[in-house]
């Protein structure tokens, strides 16, 4: 009998679930139309970003040297323990922060304030939006060489501030002086990418409607409490994606201080993470090693862009 | 229909043999740019295929700086090219990894390896011979003198023939006497380093005081503090926060040399840098007013020493298939048996007893004073971990120039990650 039973029940279940899904009816045809537009992406993320990540992982527990054809050796967590006991690694690190943090922040500030002033202006809009969008359709590598020109003792970088300050004949070694080298490297950050982000910023205030605006105003709101009760807490989904785009592009920094650093600027002060990665794997050839580093990176982004979420709440907005 | 049947297999099998026997051997040639070389040495290559049908070959010229990156990412993904030439700094970690095909005496030319190291001068084959065996023929051995330019030197009140530097000390005089400063900012210097070559460059100042860069037995990095310091000393006097007669972020020295627009009297180089001087500026080049002189040396040197000389040498994939190997070593051989050639067109030394001894040797400008400094010198230190160390070294000289590090803490950090490096395998 109970042999019997067992093929009854599975017909059953069977029939239920195809009664299920007919019931679910156009929402399920959605939903597979939904699959089938995603698959490509997710066969190129898993191939181009996941399958490396995983890849990183491995390699990083392993010491292995670009040119040997020796099999790699197994060495478990050796290569994180001798990255957080290197004094040059924690040197990176710092170079990172400071770096992000002199970067990021000025870039969500001022390019929100653009933003403002593009929004406010009832003529030459498109132009000023142009103005402020064209550095970032240059390529990492131009700009730093162009800034690079600029920033040479004899350029145009001492001139203009000569000029300006009244101060002939001083050289701001903006390229030979610790602080001044991170300033010069978030400086080119900056110009690059502030347009950018006002750019989303304007996205962000023009999806705002004028009747919210309007009713504030006929509530007695001026141009200052309208903007900070009313279009600032609208933007909070736009400032946090603004502030984690900003953030990750300046943890992944590179060319800047890379082609600072061929230019003859000091390693240390600017020896981002990417650049102590790039000179590991090149110069070094430790491919081990530098996987452990790029896995460090990309935990600590995974750590501020979660940071961010916690700290902004973006789904909440107050107004 | 059977006839036909026959005479079609036949027509198709010889097609399938002339094919087969037609098959071509491409051999891919990876250098570093240089316009004069290249000119010359697509006309070789021409004739190597001319004179051996079927055989195809691609060369590809990459900025210097570049060709040490993409000829590593090409070996570590197994796509590395057949015949390819870096410094030896560079190349050796991939001999003693075992890339390299040894050489095949009898496609290069010579009739025994033993024959190869008769026909060079006495050592220059050993940075590329590892285990009993020869690994790669020299494209170019050079060492770096002190180029003039008498115009700024005579602009100057000074008189090129006689108070040209023969000293470090007297170096920082004569720049001192040259130098042209707006406020802080130099104008026109006298001299300045080439500085991302510290091994060959600077190296040799510190062994002029008795220092060393690795101890005998090559166990120890960084050998002699006292060396070490005197030379971050001077050199953190010659930056922008001591002495300011220049500096690693004004535009390299070598660079501006040719163009003779006033902003540098002096610079290092080798002897291939005439030819540069005379295709970028033929008026410069003609004038003659322009020389060459030695390596100067400390005033209390404890050893004489000029700078250190780097060869470039050609070598062979030995991932390739044998035909390749074998082709690509009598490519090599062709192309290294025009050595006049290469030294009149492009001032590159290829150290044969031969040209050394010849007259278009003997009648290159200046020839005398790369010879005696060669001869004084040594090769460029080399080692897995030659581009690491030379990368510490970087990282103390620029701390004194520009960060304002003292030279003990420079010296400190620099013994602690030299050593790391030597010791790392």
């Amino acid at each position: 009998m109970g042999l019997r039973l067992i093929p009854v029940s599975l017909f059953q279940v069977k029939r239920d679930m195809r009664k299920r899904l007919f019931s679910r009816g156009i929402e399920h045809k959605k939903a597979r139309w939904g699959w089938i537009f995603i698959i490509p992406s997710l066969v190129f993320f898993s191939l181009f970003s996941f399958y490396p990540i995983l890849n990183a992982l491995y390699t990083s527990l392993f010491k292995k040297k670009l040119l040997s054809l020796a099999s790699p050796q197994f060495v478990g967590w050796d290569n994180y323990t001798y990255l957080l006991r290197s004094p040059d690694f924690w040197n990176s690190i710092r170079a990172t922060v400071v770096f992000t943090l002199g970067t990021f922040v000025p870039i969500l500030v001022f390019s929100l304030l653009f933003a403002l002033f593009i929004m406010s202006r009832k003529r030459f809009q498109k132009f000023f939006q142009m103005a402020y969008y064209s550095p970032a359709v240059l390529s990492s590598v131009v700009v730093a060489a162009i800034w690079l020109l600029m920033l040479d003792p004899r350029g145009l970088a001492n001139q203009w501030v000569n000029f300006l300050f009244d101060t002939p004949g001083i050289d701001h070694k903006w390229l030979a002086d610790s602080t001044m080298v991170q300033i010069s490297t978030m400086l080119v950050y900056f110009w690059k990418y502030v347009g950018y982000f006002t750019i989303i910023f304007l996205v962000g205030l023009g999806s705002i409607p004028n009747s919210i605006h309007e009713a504030a105003r006929i509530d007695g709101a001026n141009g200052w409490t309208d903007f900070w009760y009313i279009t600032l807490p609208l933007l909070k989904p736009t400032t946090v994606l603004v502030s984690i785009m900003s953030m990750l592009q300046c943890l992944k920094t590179f060319s800047t201080q890379y082609l600072f650093t061929q230019g003859g600027a000091p390693l240390e002060p600017i020896n981002v993470i990417t650049l102590n990665l790039y000179n590991t794997t090149i110069r070094d050839r430790s491919i081990g090693l530098a996987s452990a580093m790029s896995i460090i990176l990309f935990c600590m982004m995974l750590f501020f862009t979660w940071l961010q979420f916690k700290t902004f709440k973006s789904e909440e907005v107050d107004y | 229909m059977k006839k036909l049947c026959i005479f079609s297999s036949l027509i198709l099998f010889f097609t399938v043999m002339v094919s087969v026997a037609r098959a071509e051997v491409e051999l891919t040639y990876w250098t570093h740019e240089d316009p004069n070389r290249t000119e010359i040495e697509n006309k070789y290559i021409k004739e190597f295929e001319t004179a051996n049908p079927g055989v195809k070959v691609i060369r590809v010229s990459s900025p210097s700086g570049k060709i040490a990156e993409k000829v590593l990412t090409a070996f570590a993904a197994d796509r590395g090219p057949d015949i390819f030439n870096m410094e030896i700094e560079q190349e050796y970690a991939y001999i003693i990894n075992r890339r390299l095909a040894p050489i095949d005496f009898k496609a290069v030319g010579y009739p025994s390896v033993k024959a190869i190291y008769d026909a060079y001068l006495p050592r220059v084959l050993d940075p590329a011979t590892f285990e009993g065996k020869l690994y790669g023929l020299p494209l170019e051995l050079t060492n770096w003198c002190i180029y003039i330019n008498d115009r700024i030197f005579k602009a100057a009140g000074l008189n090129p023939a006689k108070d040209y530097p023969k000293t470090w000390e007297q170096m920082v005089e004569v720049s001192q006497k040259i130098v042209i400063r707006d406020g802080q900012i130099i104008k026109r210097r006298g001299f300045d380093f080439r500085y991302p070559y510290y091994l060959v460059s600077m190296v040799p100042m510190v062994e002029q005081l008795g220092g060393k860069l690795i101890s005998d037995d090559g166990k120890k990095a960084i050998v002699n503090d006292q060396a070490w310091i005197k030379f971050l000393t001077f050199m953190k006097e010659w930056g922008p926060n001591g002495k300011n007669l220049g500096s690693p972020t004004y535009t390299p020295a070598r660079s501006l040399f040719n163009k003779d627009k006033n902003d540098i009297a002096m610079c290092e180089s080798g002897l291939y840098q005439q030819d540069r001087i005379r295709k970028d500026n033929p008026e410069f080049y003609n004038s003659k007013e322009w020389r060459v002189i030695p390596y100067p040396v400390f005033k209390n040197a404890v050893k004489n020493v000029a700078g250190n000389y780097y060869g470039h040498y050609l070598m062979v994939n030995a991932s390739k298939p044998k035909e390749n190997q074998q082709m690509a070593w009598k490519l090599i051989g062709y192309m290294l048996s025009h050595p006049e050639e290469y030294l009149s067109k492009v001032g590159l030394i290829q150290p044969t007893l031969k040209l050394m001894k010849s007259d278009t040797f003997k009648a290159m400008p200046y020839a005398n004073v790369f010879k005696e400094d060669m001869d004084r010198g040594h090769i460029v230190y080399y080692g897995e971990n030659s581009a690491k160390i030379q990368e510490c070294i970087r990282e103390a000289v620029e701390s004194v120039m520009l960060t304002g590090a003292s030279p003990e803490q420079a010296l400190e950090k620099l013994k602690r990650r030299a050593q790391e490096a030597l010791e790392e395998k």
